[in-house]
């Protein structure tokens, strides 16, 4: 038998990369990069279409704003091309916040972005140099390195605490393809408690929610495996305690996620926002039942996901719609501690996830320690399965006869805009994509 | 030496007498007849100065920065008896990549097939000291210099920075690099300096080209801005650069040299220490005859 070869795209970028995505997603935040002609167009390419075409916005992607180093600047040092870059762009750009964010070749030589930053934030420019070449890590790291800068260092400390506002972080703009969409239906979970949310990377917010977030009463961290060191961070110094819990995907993980911030902010009214969210759930819920059960709707289920979404998507295809996990992949390199974090998560689901990001190992290993047909009667065939990943998983699907759903970076067969999979509405669109993927064949 | 260009580089530790070493090498092979290129390798561009009256050279670097093209021809000066001298240059301390900055430079030299043209017998790349980074090895990888000299004295930072050189030229010698020629034994002046580097040569596997005493005359013609060779040509000092101008020459076979592991390089030290001390005290005689 021949197999055809994957191509082994990758499902990740550098921490410049994902820096890059996340200013794009900031209003009124103007990226610098201070990095080799090349990078900013490539990384715009990773989410621009990687993410279902999430494009380009306001002096980001193509328009960047780049120093474009070349020899010259890499032997006789950059900062100067940078200077020059950072005052043609605050002369010809408009914006609140001016992020330099550094590349490997002028991390390498040693160039003092942040000297360069600083000589214009002391005359009084908002002007920040943020330290993100692809040796610090991947755009996770790099997303983590920019919230560091803003919140943390270029932020100061607040007067008074407002006990109604809440920060949410941890959603990766980009690398969590459905950043938006998932970030309002927080955003509008927490208006029906009576909170004012800051997100910072949806279209419903402004400038001003960066600036006010170190007023918040709490910061809601949606990763068990990000943002941990910029939570305490960003505690140490604007007093701000942090929780860390998953991006909350259907009725029951709301529900939770609802009472739990309650709890934690000491106010009142989950039990009336969880019954009427859940009465709107169920009156569309209830009338998928006839084809849901007729229609025999299960499946075996292969998920290849970044840790972020790996637990709330698993629970959602367990809990919600009693499918059954075969294989759960986790594809964004972790730390130890990280990794067990994640794994202390899954306690109540029937499988444990695996750390691998190689498509043709995932392939692979989905057979892996299972039995084999050899004409038993009785087999586990793995079959109807369902993969829900990325399009790199799509071509697998096919071949293996099973149905697919993009739902991971890099998802470039779909366009994502305001959909997401989070709370109440979320898990209702989630149903409708798993569903309407198939039966789109029909007809 | 034929018609076959030899390309050799200079390394060493900073202050021990490379461009010194080098400078008087090139004037020597030049007055025995042979066609010289000095190619400095320092961010600091002062290899050539003693070929060139004091005076300091625009470097490619510099040229490239003001142009952003250079042609080889451009950057390259007459020194003392027609020795061509280059200067790579560097950006100013601090900033920027002098090892790139090396790696441009001799990329642009080789690239423009100028030795050739040019009909050079001998090119010498006398390099910056320890080698700090791969820009700095750049001379001695494949297709660029095919021996190596190390200059150093018997002070053991000096010892140690040969040996880290030893280090990069080991690493590169599967892969076709330069290999070692020999070690130029710097400002030989006390006995027991020459027992040091000889016993260092011979652990490493190795050889002493020369044994260059330390001599006022070099001072004398340096602060006359000249070598030795062009200023003082009948000198003892004239005479011994000569000598190693001639052993050069002559070089056909370089060696992979065998540097000594941290630790082992450390015992070697502790025990020259010991003996040192022994003859200062008078434990063991002898100790006036070895000059301490
Ligand atoms: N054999 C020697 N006798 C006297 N002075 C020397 C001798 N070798 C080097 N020097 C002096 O040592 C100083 C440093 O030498 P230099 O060749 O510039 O070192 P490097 O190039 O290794 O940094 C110079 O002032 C030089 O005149
Ligand atoms: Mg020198």
């Amino acid at each position: 038998m021949t197999e055809t070869p994957f191509h082994d795209k990758p499902r990740t970028s550098c921490a410049l990369g994902g820096a890059l995505a996340a200013i794009s997603a900031l209003p009124d935040v103007v990226p610098i990069i201070h990095a080799a002609t090349g990078c900013g167009g490539n990384l715009m390419n990773s989410v621009a279409f990687g993410a279902g075409y999430l494009g380009s916005s306001y002096c980001s992607g193509a328009s960047a704003p780049t120093s474009a180093v070349t020899e010259t600047e890499i032997v006789f040092g950059g900062a100067e091309r940078l200077r020059e870059q950072i005052a043609s762009t605050l002369k010809l750009i408009e914006g609140k916040l001016y992020l330099v964010a550094t590349g490997c070749m002028t991390e390498m030589i040693g160039d003092d972005a942040g000297g360069a930053a600083s000589e214009f934030a002391e005359a009084g420019e908002p002007v920040l140099a943020i330290s993100t070449p692809s040796f610090k890590g991947d755009c996770y790291t790099g997303y983590e390195i920019l919230l560091d800068g803003i919140f943390n260092r270029w932020l100061r400390k607040a007067g008074a605490a407002d006990p109604r506002l809440i920060n949410v972080f941890g959603v990766v703009p980009g690398y969590d393809p459905f950043f938006r969409g998932d970030l309002e239906e927080i955003e509008r979970i927490g208006a029906r408690l009576g909170l004012k949310v800051n997100t910072f990377f949806s279209p419903t917010q402004t400038f001003e929610n960066i600036t006010a977030a170190p007023e918040a009463a709490l910061n809601v961290i949606l990763s068990r495996t990000r943002c941990r060191g910029f939570a305490e961070r960003f505690e140490e110094k604007h007093g701000v305690p942090w929780w860390a819990t998953d991006l909350p995907v259907g009725p029951e993980a709301t529900d939770a996620f609802i009472r739990e911030l309650a709890a934690k902010l000491g106010i009142d009214g989950a039990e009336r926002v969880v019954a009427a969210e859940n009465e709107w759930y169920y009156r569309y819920f209830e009338r998928t039942a006839d084809s849901y059960a007729d229609g025999e709707l299960r499946f075996y289920s292969v998920t290849v996901t970044n840790s972020n979404y790996a637990l709330p998507l698993n629970k959602y295809l367990y809990r919600e719609l009693g499918w059954t996990p075969a294989e759960i992949f986790v594809t964004d390199r972790l730390e130890e501690a990280r990794r067990e974090d994640l794994l202390a998560g899954f306690a109540e689901l029937p499988v444990k996830p695996r750390f691998v990001s190689g498509s043709q190992e995932i392939a692979r290993s989905i057979d892996q320690g299972r039995p084999v047909y050899r004409g038993q009667r009785y087999f586990d065939a793995l079959t109807p399965l369902y993969i829900v990943g990325s399009t790199l998983e799509k071509q697998m699907a096919l071949r293996r006869g099973a149905k697919y759903l993009a739902v991971s970076f890099p998802a470039y067969d779909r366009a994502i805009v305001a959909g997401g999979y989070a709370g109440y509405r979320g898990g209702l669109r989630l149903y409708e994509d798993l569903i309407g993927s198939f039966m789109s064949a029909k007809g | 030496m034929g018609k076959k260009l030899k390309q050799i580089a200079i390394y060493g530790k900073g202050g021990i007498g490379k461009s010194t070493t080098t400078s008087n090498l090139s004037a020597a092979l030049s007055s025995l007849g042979y066609k010289v290129m000095q190619f400095g390798c320092d961010p600091k561009a002062d290899s050539t100065n003693t070929l060139r009256g004091g005076s300091y050279i625009p470097t490619v670097l510099d040229t490239l920065r003001e142009k952003g093209a250079v042609k080889a021809r451009d950057v390259i000066y007459e020194g003392f008896n027609g020795i061509c001298c280059v200067e790579s240059g560097g950006p100013a301390p601090g900033v920027g990549c002098a090892g790139r900055g090396i790696i441009t430079a001799v990329e642009l030299f080789k690239q423009q097939k100028i030795f050739e043209e040019l009909d050079l017998d001998c090119v010498i790349y006398d390099v910056l000291g320890d080698v700090v980074c791969g820009g700095f090895a750049m001379p001695i990888r494949e297709g660029i210099a095919q021996h190596v000299f190390t200059v150093s004295s018997a002070d053991f930072m000096s010892v140690y920075a040969s040996n880290n050189l030893f280090k990069g030229i080991k690493k590169y010698s599967n892969s076709g690099g330069a290999l070692l020629g020999g070690i130029v034994a710097n400002s030989m002046n006390a006995g027991y300096s020459r027992d040091i580097v000889d016993d260092f040569a011979a652990r490493t596997k190795t050889q002493i080209v020369q044994y260059v005493p330390r001599s006022i005359t070099v001072t004398q013609c340096e602060l006359k801005g000249k070598t030795v060779i062009e200023a003082a040509p009948d000198s003892e000092q004239a005479r011994v650069y000569r000598e190693l101008a001639e052993c050069v020459a002559a070089h056909e076979e370089s060696r992979t040299p065998a540097p000594l592991e941290l630790r082992e390089l450390q015992e070697w030290a502790a025990k020259w220490s010991d003996k040192l001390l022994e003859l200062e005290t008078g434990t063991v005689p002898g100790g006036q005859a070895a000059g301490i």
